[in-house]
């Protein structure tokens, strides 16, 4: 399938914004990502799913810059990011807020670590953090903040640094379910209106068939492509689409995948 | 607490007047000869009775202690960057450090006043020699424990390395530098001391312990003994104050300036 998206980049029939070709990485005898190939459209919102262990994270290293892998091609827009970190925007699980810098201070990270965050950044910074709904805590110490509103700050941060495409690496895992939930929707909310590509790690089936436009079900040793799903549920999808036959039928088939 | 710093004082100041009542009751109860432990109302008494001699002493050894002080902690700090950001820097000069700090410290008096004379300089050699090693300590270990996902999130971000190292990895290590610091306050004066004893110019607290001793003035051996425990508690307290008041993350939910409740 990632072949077939090559193609039509190729031929120019459609934007990719990000483009992985063959990516293949091993530590030592052991090999972690096998001929991982797909492209992600500009503004489109794709899951990766996966067991523990499938290279899911060695995945996010790479495209992220972090790794340099031993084959493949990342391009975005066409340009070669194989180990140039800086290209993409980059969230985790673990918030990595600055305890000594408050959460408009966090949000600015960026600029300050570029060339200083100047009037206008923390002006702008503002601005978001009041639209997503952090307006009454801009000068608040991470601290005094609890779980979500810290993974919401941080997905302030990455917005902030300016980056078209967004790679989240199980950002919600560690929240309660309703927190998870609320922040499912904030994403959602930030994607549509900030025009934002995302490629979104997660273990969770359900939360990948909530957001995703298309599903990477990622299979291990070695971590390679199973299958990429196309999600077609319409949008917005409301909690009840869960209990939906064609919701039930696209987990089923990413089940069977995962527990072959 | 509302109030930290108030409730700290009130602690301290408590300690201290205990302290002082002990050691009262002790030599009331003991009946022991004003010659071997004076009770602490005698000292007092000769500390306020030759107030500005004790004051020019006393400034002697402060000047000492905190020059000695500022030198070691800006050289320990400045050392313990340099070894974490050059690696082969840092292999060579650890063990030179921990083998400076094997050396008895009365041994290093001598040869230092044999090179420098009897003026300040020893003495100011000797306090930071004492007081650079638990920051560097500190600080090298502190800027070791910085998260490595803190780290690349920084590059991910495009960030500089001086920017990074600033914004990132100092701040991180802050707790660490003041441990250094508060362990490196209790010490100095004691390098003054050695100092003093060695060979000296100007009387300072550790000449005048020892002419006092020499006088069999026991009120002035303990006068003396007061004042430079007190020279090292000052500075702890002080580096209590500064340290917080440098670290309002830790006890407020906003920033300074921006008003919120306390939370603690």
């Amino acid at each position: 399938m990632g072949g077939g998206l090559l193609f039509r980049k190729r031929h120019g029939e459609d934007a990719l914004k990000l483009c992985i070709a063959h990516l293949t990485h091993s530590f030592g005898t052991h090999g972690v990502l096998h001929d991982i190939s797909f492209g992600v459209a500009e503004g489109e919102f794709v899951c990766i799913v996966g067991a523990s262990g499938c290279g899911k994270s060695t995945l996010f290293n790479a495209v992220s810059g972090l790794l340099e892998v031993d084959s493949g091609t990342i391009e975005l827009e066409d340009e070669a990011i194989v180990g140039k970190p800086g290209r993409v925007g980059y969230m985790l699980q673990k918030d990595l807020l600055l305890p000594w810098r408050t959460a408009l201070d966090n949000i600015v990270l960026g600029a300050s670590l570029t060339r200083g965050a100047n009037a206008t950044d923390r002006a702008r910074a503002a601005e978001l953090a009041t639209h997503y709904g952090l307006g009454a805590y801009l000068h608040h110490y991470p601290r005094a903040l609890s779980g979500g509103m810290r993974q919401r700050v941080a997905l302030m941060r990455t917005i902030a640094a300016g980056h078209d495409v967004m790679l989240l690496d199980e950002p919600f895992a560690a929240l309660d379910s309703l927190t998870r939930f609320t922040m499912q929707r904030l994403l959602l909310k930030v994607w549509s209106e900030m025009k934002r590509t995302i490629v979104f790690v997660t273990h969770d089936i359900d939360e990948a068939l909530m957001l995703a436009d298309r599903v990477i079900v990622m299979l291990p040793n070695p971590g390679r492509v199973g299958r990429i799903l196309k999600v077609g549920l319409e949008r917005p999808r409301e909690p009840a689409c869960m209990a939906s036959p064609a919701f039930m039928e696209l987990k089923a088939q990413v089940l069977a995948l995962l527990y072959d | 607490m509302r109030r930290p710093i108030l409730v700290q004082t009130f602690f301290w100041t408590a300690a201290m007047l205990l302290i002082l009542s002990v050691w009262q009751a002790a030599v009331v109860a003991l009946q022991i000869p004003p010659f071997v432990v004076p009770k602490p109302a005698a000292v007092i008494d000769v500390l306020l009775g030759n107030g500005p001699m004790i004051a020019k002493l006393m400034w002697q050894t402060l000047k000492e202690t905190l020059g000695g002080y500022v030198i070691g902690a800006a050289v320990g700090f400045f050392l313990a960057v340099g070894m974490s950001q050059i690696p082969l820097m840092g292999r060579l000069v650890y063990p030179a450090l921990v083998t400076s700090q094997a050396v008895p410290i009365v041994g290093i008096a001598a040869p230092l006043v044999i090179i420098f004379g009897f003026g300040m300089m020893p003495k100011l050699i000797i306090v930071a020699w004492i007081v650079f090693f638990p920051v560097v300590v500190n600080v090298m270990d502190g800027l070791a424990q910085v998260d490595a996902d803190q780290v690349n999130l920084a590059r991910l971000l495009g960030g500089t390395s001086l920017r990074t190292f600033l914004i990132v990895k100092l701040p991180a290590c802050i707790g660490p530098l003041f441990s250094g610091l508060k362990i490196g306050a209790t010490y100095a004066v004691t390098g003054a001391v050695i100092g003093e004893w060695t060979a000296s110019s100007r009387m300072g607290l550790g000449t005048f312990l020892l002419s006092a001793n020499a006088q069999m003035n026991t009120p002035g051996v303990y006068a003396a003994m007061l004042l430079m425990t007190l020279i090292g508690v000052g500075s702890f307290v002080t580096l209590l104050v500064i340290e917080y008041i440098a670290t309002p993350w830790r006890h407020r939910s906003t920033s300074p300036g921006h008003e919120a409740a306390r939370t603690d």
